[in-house]
């Protein structure tokens, strides 16, 4: 960075950035200085102040668009904020106040105002930290003073950024840490405690390691990390352990030398732990103090997300998150596994209904009973009452048989005492055998028979009338017993003994099957085979008569 | 030749007739014509033997009402067709069947004790008169324990059993098979023919062994239809 080196730069030559024509169309607004010396003749105080206040009271959409009287104005203010800080700098400066010619770049202008402020921001960090030792009871002692610094320092830089946004855009980073400026003017004008204000710029101090420019996070000072930032990429360590002494936490911090607890310097950390922590794990590892530190924490396994000055690589971040996940995945390892992960799980081993969340991977080969709904059912039960109304049944019918033969009748066993006499019912068989009484009727009951003759002459017309179809006269089984009687006998009056032609057929009398033999024809060898056959049949028998 | 004396036996007047005849024959000329061959009537009871038959049936007492009830029923078939005299001894509780001259039968006696002994049993009149009208009609009787030996209660029962309910049971029986049954406390006596006191027997024999009375009358059915079919 070209700077002026003499002290007095009242009628310094200018630098050959200045002699440029001022191209760049920012700053085409800027009217040509009326001193081409280039330099500003310091201003008396009230009028520097007015310059200052009447660019606060300025509303900000005004300065969007570039106008001479604003930039006179900025540049002004600049001045005399610079020159107001002179006095308070540590270290003597090349500059003696800010040159803001017309000529001067806001580039140019905003780099001596770092000149001045760099070392000026270190110093009262430095101070703050010295006040967070002290207790509340001295700070309120001595934090008018701090506080005044503070604003002014902001002032100064408030100018600035304002004289940049006039001129032109330089930087992203820089329009964030004017937001960022803004909010914490805002907090001051806001009357915030004076504690917490205090408070408030102890964090910044803490977050001097934090906000890369990139990731732009919500940092209460970005101003003083970039120029923190720039000062650590110069790489002057000397500078960094003298002046920042305090500020940024080192190995010793932490661990108190090579040999000694961590534990002792646990209340450090605790008090310069912030609570985001997520800010330390994306914090660039500038100092080497900062990195030895992180890698002590990593061995160590504790706390060693709490870092102040270390900023990680992104190596190294990467590996923490590595380990992380390590361990993680080491602990669920050794712990009890999820009931899905072990094998055969009964009902008991798995908490309830665990089975209906999981999706669960299984054949079913066999089809699913219909599940009866009511629609199902309604459906169902409409069809059958239709069905019902109609007659229109799915019976099976079974097809007629047609009997071959007559039916017999079943002698129907009579439990009543016989009203006719033994010898009575000898005489009617004799007579029966004989030939001279006829065969009695088989029906129990004359009125019976009469009633199914009727009625199954009834039901022939009540047919031929119903059906569409001519049906012819059925056949009429009656039913009767054709009693072995001769023909003769029956249809006619004659004696015994002239013929002997019989009413039934021989298979009627008899019907069997097989090799029928005749008593005579039996030989030897069947009469003794009926014999055994008959032994065997009644062996088994107990009845001890006859 | 006249039988002169009735009471002389029959044989000697019959050969005193050949004796007669071929005294006769022989008087005139010895010729080799023989006369026709004799027919002779059966013999009465009383020519056979020449004496009187007896037959003697004691009246138990519970019978003696009934036999009071019922004697004209009993006395009118036997004197009138079978022709023995019968006469109830008052004093010794007995009937008394004879023969007379008139038997055509010597059987008759028989038959006619029969019957009255049928009568004692305890059977009908009318049924017991079947006796005497049809020629192979038995009375069969044995007793409960000859079957099997039933104790107490169990004696009651298979009697019960054997009647049936208001005695359907037996009556089903003596329907099916045409015979007569009569339960006297132990004793079972059948009247029937020889077959169906057989078939009548069994199935009392069977209930007496305890079985139901629907599967002996299964087996009646089916007896009585093959027996039926037969004639």
């Amino acid at each position: 960075m070209p700077y002026v080196r003499s002290c007095k730069i009242v009628e310094a030559p200018p630098s050959p950035r200045l002699s440029r024509a001022s191209p760049m169309p920012l700053a085409a607004g800027m009217a040509p200085n009326p001193n081409p010396s280039g330099g500003v003749e310091h201003e008396t105080s009230p009028q520097a102040l007015e310059a200052v206040e009447r660019l606060r009271s300025v509303p900000p959409p005004r300065f969007l668009s570039p106008s001479p009287d604003l930039s006179r104005l900025a540049r002004e203010a600049s001045a005399h904020l610079f020159a107001s800080l002179l006095p308070v700098c540590p270290k003597s400066l090349p500059l003696d106040r800010l040159l803001t010619d017309e000529n001067f770049d806001a580039e140019q202008i905003w780099h001596q105002i770092e000149l001045q402020s760099r070392p000026l921001v270190s110093t009262i960090r430095r101070d703050v930290r010295r006040l967070e030792k002290m207790g509340p009871e001295e700070l309120l002692g001595v934090e008018v003073v701090h506080e005044d610094r503070k604003g002014e320092e902001e002032e100064n830089d408030l100018g600035a950024e304002e004289n940049d946004v006039d001129v032109e855009e330089e930087d992203d980073m820089e329009e964030d840490e004017e937001d960022r400026e803004g909010e914490e003017e805002a907090e001051r004008d806001a009357g915030k405690s004076e504690l917490g204000y205090l408070e408030g710029s102890e964090e910044d101090g803490d977050d001097d390691d934090e906000g890369s420019e990139q990731e732009g996070e919500e940092d209460y000072d970005e101003d003083e990390h970039l120029i923190e930032n720039e000062l650590y990429s110069v790489g002057n360590d000397h500078k960094n352990k003298d002046s920042d002494d305090d500020l940024f936490a080192r190995y010793e911090d932490f661990y108190g030398g090579k040999n000694k607890k961590p534990s002792q310097s646990h209340d450090r950390k605790k008090i310069h732990h912030s609570s985001k922590k997520s800010e330390l794990d994306h914090e660039e590892n500038e100092s080497p103090g900062g990195s030895d530190a992180d890698v002590h924490n990593t061995d160590d396994g504790e706390d060693f997300d709490v870092q102040d000055n270390g900023e990680l690589s992104t190596y190294e971040r990467q590996r923490k998150e590595l380990q992380l996940k390590i361990e993680q995945m080491e602990k669920e390892n050794l712990g009890p596994k999820s009931w899905t992960m072990l094998g055969e799980v009964t009902g008991a081993k798995r908490p309830k209904n665990s089975a209906l969340e999981v999706d669960l991977d299984f054949e079913h080969n066999k089809e699913r009973p219909p599940i009866t709904t009511e629609e199902n059912t309604a459906d169902i039960e409409d069809i059958i009452l239709k069905r019902i109304r109609e007659g229109h049944l799915d019976e099976v019918q079974r097809a007629p048989k047609l009997p071959t033969k007559a039916p017999k009748e079943l002698k129907e066993l009579d439990d009543t005492k016989s009203r006719k006499g033994l010898a009575e019912i000898y005489e009617e068989e004799y007579s029966q055998k004989a030939g001279l009484a006829a065969a009695p009727l088989s029906f129990s009951d004359e009125q019976k028979k009469e009633a199914s003759f009727l009625f199954k002459k009834l039901c022939l017309k009540l047919d031929a009338l119903s059906h569409f179809h001519f049906a012819p006269k059925p056949v009429i089984e009656d039913m009767s017993i054709q009693a072995n009687v001769p023909a003769l006998a029956m249809e006619e009056i004659a004696p015994l003994a002239v013929s002997d032609a019989a009413m039934l057929a021989p298979e009627e009398i008899f019907s069997g099957k097989g090799d029928f033999k005749e008593e005579k024809e039996l030989t030897q060898a069947d009469r003794k085979r009926r014999r055994a056959k008959k032994k065997r049949k009644f062996k088994g028998r107990h009845i001890a008569l006859y | 030749m006249e039988p002169a004396n009735e009471g002389q036996p029959s044989i000697s007047a019959s050969s005193m007739e050949l004796d007669a005849v071929a005294g006769a024959g022989g008087d005139v000329a010895k010729t080799s014509v023989l006369p026709a061959k004799p027919k002779f009537a059966a013999l009465t009871a009383k020519e056979m033997d020449g004496k009187v038959q007896f037959r003697k049936v004691s009246v138990p007492p519970h019978r003696y009402s009934a036999l009071k009830k019922s004697w004209m029923e009993i006395y009118t078939p036997i004197y009138d067709h079978m022709k023995i005299d019968i006469r109830m001894n008052l004093k010794a509780r007995k009937v008394e069947l004879k023969t007379r001259s008139d038997t055509p039968d010597v059987g008759n006696l028989q038959k006619c004790a029969d019957f009255v002994h049928a009568f004692m049993l305890g059977f009908d009149v009318a049924d017991a008169v079947a006796l005497l009208r049809v020629d192979d009609l038995y009375i069969d009787s044995f007793e409960i324990q000859d079957v099997k030996t039933l104790r107490g209660e169990h004696e009651k029962r298979a009697i019960g059993r054997l009647s049936g309910k208001g005695g359907k049971t037996k009556f089903t029986i003596e329907n099916c098979t045409r015979t007569r049954i009569v339960i006297a406390d132990r004793k079972i006596h059948i009247l029937g023919s020889f077959v169906n006191i057989k078939v009548a027997r069994d199935s009392l024999c069977s209930l007496i062994l305890g079985s139901p009375a629907g599967k002996v009358y299964s087996k009646l059915r089916s007896v009585t239809a093959r027996l039926a079919e037969r004639f």
